[in-house]
């Protein structure tokens, strides 16, 4: 989205001509100049690429490059320096101090091609005096080669320094860094002083005290953070591990003064950088000096059991051994290794899994140690309060890369605050680790405007209304009456029986002949002689009682007057044989033989399509009759090439459907010729519209309707009228039955409703 | 395979339909229509193949009902081959029609009366409102008026009142529901043929 | 002695009827042993008609006796078919699609145009002439009887239109209600609706019971042949 800007930091949206977050005042825009592109993060294991930053040197202030001449006169002589301190005050590359790192490459100045005035950076701040209050909040700069990084930082640092009495902005920062600090400090634990107080907090520079007081700070806030994520054992392993192998690059005596003052600076140990263990541990369990340092010291173990084993064999340096685990400097108290471990944190699983990845993640500086002796890692610290972007100097600023590839570094830690506001990868993390900064105040009054909380309203109550349970009106469950059944079951077998046993005949056959009759009787008498007639049969064996019974009458009238060739076909399975049972039933005293009289085309599938093709070209669709003889050439169609050439059309079905697909689809194929339906008498009603519409010349429908047509039918008996009585008793015992029925259950049902509306 | 299908049945469809309307394709159209006829032939093969497995997964199974299972399949089979040699219109065959279909199918019907009965008489118990007293008024007078008495027609019922409902008030509740019927066909084969609905498994 | 085929036929059918109508007793195993038969029956039935009517005239037959052009015209439904067959197979059953394809946009064709044809627009039509006045002296009725019936017809088919149409708009109370028109010709509609189920039911019952008649006839005359 072009118009906004996402916080690589935080996440939150920004406006476009912003250069920092408004919420985490991480830098949004890129830098230009010659260090544009520098930001870029190095993916894990990626070789750091040595980058040419002498170029930047003309556009050093005056004061830098003096600083840079002094330091060069000066190279000699703080190097003798520093090989006088006491390597108990070697500043253990603090976690937090940019510095740090410059300490770790000194040591490699007169091994590598850097230019003097780089590799003299040390000397000249072990000359310099500076207080404890100017401690740096710096942490490790990812740019480029370790050496140009170094060579950067110290050609800056290294002018500042041999002017202690400037008044400089980078002098006024420092002070106030460590000013911040101090006032920021919470008091120690008086246990944990004591217990450092002889061997750790005298030797602990004043850079890592500086941390553990800052990481108490921070984890006085969220300290469950960091015991859930083991963020404080990684760190000081890992300073450990550096603290060792900067041994092997670097003197104990080339700590700059500055860096290890301890005389304003409340004791402190690395294991201040370790809050989780001192949190986790219940000080009063505490016994004795060992046991806590046991305690405190964990990250210790990881470090030694996992990865810094081989690290101190390669290099054994014997300054850093003041860092190493508290039975490093309290002989007299010697624990095990085994005994460093019970806590929880030691053997997180997430520290365990992301050890080599936070090794990995270790900045170009900090990268190239593995093949050189590592230096420090700045323990995590995210105090963006300590010091805010405003504050920071420009040179310092231009020193901050902002990254614009934040979905490269989504397996490094982001810094959202600070002056590595913006860096990514450069300090060690392990996963879950989250900023330590206030929460984003959000308002969470809603926005929308009147029109759109009208919208909203509205959509709820339609809502509402759609999800509203609407009350069902309750009923008691009916349960089966068999004895009704029963009832029924023998009323009606009895009622059927009797006339259809004593085969009586005393109920009149249905008089007035209705209109939809009256068409087909016409149909039926109007044909020309010996014409043919297409019948389609499309009804069920189940209803062929009353087929038979309704399709008879006419049909025996029919070829009782006619003498039609008659043409069968069916879309039902079965309507074949119905057909062979018509004819040899019903209508056997006519004697119609197969081929000469009648012809039967046979099942003829596809239900509407068949029905179409057949009415578009019946010679292609039904080419052969049931005994597989050509059909169109046989007497019954002699002369008929299309559906229009019958004399009429036919439908004997039980099925409403069958009915109108029939009608639809022969609309235009059958012209003009008479088209009389048979139906049984549960689809009359919904064929009686195309009778209406003159779609149809007759309808002719169930046992009522058959005996209205024998009633035409020259007197001949047929078995409407034999079944006519036992009908008639049954509709009218079953209207009897209903009205009563019907009348009682209706007042049963008031009943209940009334009683449970009293219920209710 | 999605847009095969689609382009298949849109482009019969218009074919087809363009038949009704263009007398240029109907030789198109019947021989598209002729096709579709066989294959219908084949599907119903296809259901009765299905009707086998499913039984005879069952009697494979032992579940319970097997038994029937394996009447039916034993029932289908005989018939099929006895069919398949003798011809579905053998005079053999007509037993089969003759004894059990048409008997097993007519009396199944037979029994629906009893049902029919049994149902209407409770309805009201159930649901006494307008439409279930209309329906069943409404049924009870049709009954009444396709039923004779020995002297002849019921007076008035069987002459005049039911005859009219059935011609006139029933037809237009008919109508009404074929016009929705046919315009609900119209649409849903519409949309059959913009490939808006996919019922052959496209979608 | 020789058993003719009719009186195999009458006393299979005699046993199968009996069998289903012990249903009305209660569900038993002779109803279920007559109805699994039946479908067997039914089934096998269908299958034999299904290849002598449809598969050997139409498909088979074209293909060994045909012309070329009867062959090179079959090829198409004979791979149609086969992908029909295809439905057998799950793991092939996908290629059926292109069949089921064919057949369901030539149904869909036939069902438009015979809908439009055959049934909307002559319907329409119907109505709209019920008010024909030249056709009482046709069938022999008054003016007034053929308005008086075409309005009848008329109002039916609208209001039973209307009761099928379920739009509705909210309203101030958040309920879902038709417009008032359309809620009171529905109304009416309800009644012409329940006029016309009626006389389906009355139809499906007179169907019914013709068929019990036909099956207790049946009983009946069997024991009666004896």
């Amino acid at each position: 989205m072009p118009d906004i800007i996402i916080c690589p930091s935080c996440g939150e949206n920004n406006l476009p001509d912003q250069e920092f977050c408004q919420y985490c005042q991480t830098r949004l825009q890129p830098l230009t100049g010659p260090l544009k592109g520098a930001d870029a993060p190095i993916k894990p294991g990626q070789v750091p690429t040595k980058k040419n930053t002498a170029e930047l040197e003309p556009i050093l202030p005056q004061w830098l490059r003096d600083a840079r001449d002094l330091a060069r006169k000066d190279d000699q002589q703080a190097a003798q320096e520093n090989l006088q301190q006491p390597a108990q005050s070697q500043p253990a590359s603090s976690a937090k101090d940019l510095l740090a790192g410059l300490q770790s490459q000194a040591g490699d100045v007169k091994e590598s091609d850097l230019p003097d005035w780089l590799a003299s950076i040390t000397g000249v701040i072990s000359k310099s005096t500076k207080s404890q209050t100017e401690s740096s909040d710096f942490r490790w700069v990812e740019l480029g080669d370790k050496n140009d990084f170094a060579k950067d930082e110290s050609a800056e640092l290294s002018s500042d320094e041999p002017q202690p009495d400037e008044k400089d902005e980078v002098r006024d920062w420092f002070r106030n860094l460590g000013s911040s600090e101090q006032t920021q400090q919470p008091e120690q634990p008086e246990s944990i002083e004591n217990s450092f107080s002889g061997s750790s907090a005298s030797d602990t520079p004043d850079l890592l005290r500086t941390i553990g007081g800052q990481e108490e700070t921070a984890n006085s806030a969220d300290s469950a953070d960091y015991s859930e994520t083991g963020l404080g054992e990684p760190p000081t392993g890992i300073i450990s591990e550096s603290l060792k192998s900067t041994e092997s690059a670097t003197s104990a005596n080339e700590l700059p003064d500055w860096l290890s003052s301890d005389a304003t600076i409340p004791p402190s140990t690395a294991v201040e950088d370790e809050p989780t263990a001192m949190e986790d541990v219940p000080f009063d369990d505490i016994e004795d000096e060992s046991e806590a340092a046991a305690l405190q010291s964990p990250s210790y173990t990881i470090f030694e059991e996992k990865s810094l084993e081989p690290a101190q064999e390669e290099h054994p340096l014997g300054w850093l051994d003041t860092f190493q685990p508290v039975s490093a400097h309290q002989p007299e108290t010697p624990i095990e290794q085994a005994d460093f471990t019970p806590l929880d944190f030691t053997e997180d699983s997430q520290v365990s899994d992301n050890l080599d990845e936070l090794f990995i993640d270790i900045p170009d500086g900090l990268s190239s140690a593995s093949e050189v002796p590592r230096s420090s890692i700045p323990t995590a610290d995210t105090d963006s309060e300590v010091i805010a972007p405003d504050d920071l100097p420009s040179w310092v600023e231009a020193m901050r890369p902002v990254d614009h590839g934040i979905s490269q570094l989504s397996s490094q830690t982001l810094e959202s605050g600070g002056a590595l506001a913006g860096l990514a990868g450069v300090l060690p993390a392990a996963a879950g680790f989250a900023p330590m900064s206030k929460p984003n105040a959000y308002s969470i009054k809603s926005q929308a405007s009147e029109e759109q909380q009208a919208q909203a309203a509205l959509l709820e109550q339609m809502l509402t209304a759609e999800t509203a349970p609407v009350p069902m009106a309750s009923f008691s469950v009916l349960r089966t009456s068999r004895r009704l059944r029963w009832f029924l079951t023998f009323t009606i077998f009895i009622m059927i029986a009797i006339p259809l046993f004593l085969r009586t005949q005393m109920f009149s056959l249905p008089v007035g002949i209705p209109l939809a009759v009256n068409g087909a009787l016409q149909v039926a008498q109007s044909i020309p002689e010996d014409a043919p007639v297409l019948v389609a049969f499309d009804y069920e064996p189940a209803r062929v009682g009353e087929m038979e019974a309704a399709a008879a009458p006419m049909f025996d009238q029919m070829i009782l007057l006619r003498h039609p060739h008659l043409t069968f076909i069916s879309t039902n399975e079965t309507g074949a044989i119905l057909v062979e049972r018509f004819i040899s039933g019903p209508l056997a005293v006519h004697n119609y033989q197969s081929g000469i009289q009648y012809l039967n085309l046979g099942y003829l599938p596809g239900g509407q399509i068949g029905i179409r093709a057949f009415a578009q070209n019946p010679q292609i669709t039904a080419p052969f009759d049931m005994s597989f003889s050509a059909a169109w050439d046989s007497a019954p169609l002699e002369g008929v090439n299309s559906l229009s050439q019958f004399a009429a059309l036919i439908v004997v079905t039980d099925n409403a459907d069958a009915a109108r697909t029939w009608i639809e689809q022969t609309e235009s194929a059958r012209g003009g010729i008479p088209f009389v339906v048979i139906s049984s008498a549960q689809a009359a009603p919904m064929i009686q519209p195309y009778y209406e519409s003159q779609q149809i010349s007759g309808l002719v429908s169930g046992l009522y309707g058959g005996a209205l047509f024998e009633q035409y039918n020259a007197g001949r008996p047929g078995t409407a009228r034999s079944y006519w009585d036992a009908f008639s008793l049954g509709m009218l015992l079953a209207m009897a039955l209903v009205l009563g029925g019907g009348l009682w259950n209706f007042s049963l049902g008031l009943r209940d409703r009334a009683a449970a509306w009293e219920a209710q | 395979m999605r847009v095969l299908t689609a382009v298949i049945a849109i482009a019969a469809g218009v074919l087809i339909a363009g038949g009704y309307f263009f007398p240029a394709l109907t030789d198109v159209q019947t021989l598209l229509l002729n096709w579709a006829i066989i294959l219908a032939g084949f599907a119903t093969l296809v259901g009765i193949f299905n009707l086998i497995a499913v039984h005879t997964g069952k009697i494979r199974r032992g579940e319970k009902g097997s038994v029937y299972s394996a009447l039916l399949f034993i029932a289908l089979v005989a018939t099929l081959f006895f069919g398949m040699i003798l011809r579905p219109d053998h005079s053999t065959m007509k037993i089969v029609m003759n004894g059990i279909i048409i008997p097993t199918e007519a009396a199944l019907m037979g029994m629906l009366t009893i049902s029919l009965l049994y149902a209407a008489i409770r309805l009201l118990r159930r649901r006494a409102d307008m439409m279930g007293i209309i329906f069943l008024v409404t049924a009870a007078l049709l009954m009444l008026g396709s039923a004779t008495l020995p002297f002849g027609n019921i007076p008035l019922i069987g002459t005049l009142l039911s005859p009219w409902v059935t011609q006139i008030l029933a037809l237009g509740g008919a109508r009404g529901i074929l016009i929705g019927v046919a315009l609900g066909t119209l649409t849903a084969g519409l949309r059959v043929l913009f490939g808006a609905d996919r019922p052959y498994g496209g979608t | 002695m020789v058993i003719s085929l009719d009186l195999i036929t009458s006393v299979i059918s005699f046993l199968f009827t009996l069998l289903i109508l012990s249903y009305l007793i209660g569900d038993n195993p002779l109803f279920r042993i007559a109805v699994y038969i039946f479908v067997g029956v039914s089934s096998g039935y269908v299958a034999a008609v299904a290849w002598w009517q449809v598969i050997m005239p139409r498909l088979i037959y074209p293909l060994v006796y045909g012309s070329v052009l009867e062959r090179s015209f079959i090829a198409i439904p004979l791979l149609g078919a086969l992908l029909i067959l295809m439905k057998i197979f799950p793991r092939w059953a996908g290629l059926a699609r292109i069949a089921m394809a064919f057949l369901v946009g030539a149904g869909a064709a036939v069902i438009i145009a015979g809908a439009l044809i055959g049934t909307l627009i002559p319907q329409i039509s119907a109505t709209i002439n019920a008010f024909d006045v030249n056709s009482a002296s046709v069938r022999n009725i008054s003016v007034v009887e053929v308005i008086f019936n075409g309005a009848f017809i008329l109002a039916g088919t609208v209001f039973t239109l209307i009761y099928f149409h379920f739009g509705a708009s909210p309203k101030a109370d958040g309920s879902m209600r038709r417009l008032g028109l359309i809620e009171t010709s529905a109304w009416v509609g309800r009644i012409f609706i329940g006029i016309t189920l009626g006389t389906i039911f009355a139809g499906v019952f007179a169907a019914a019971l013709t068929a019990l008649i036909e099956r207790i006839s049946a009983l009946i005359n069997f024991f009666g042949n004896f």
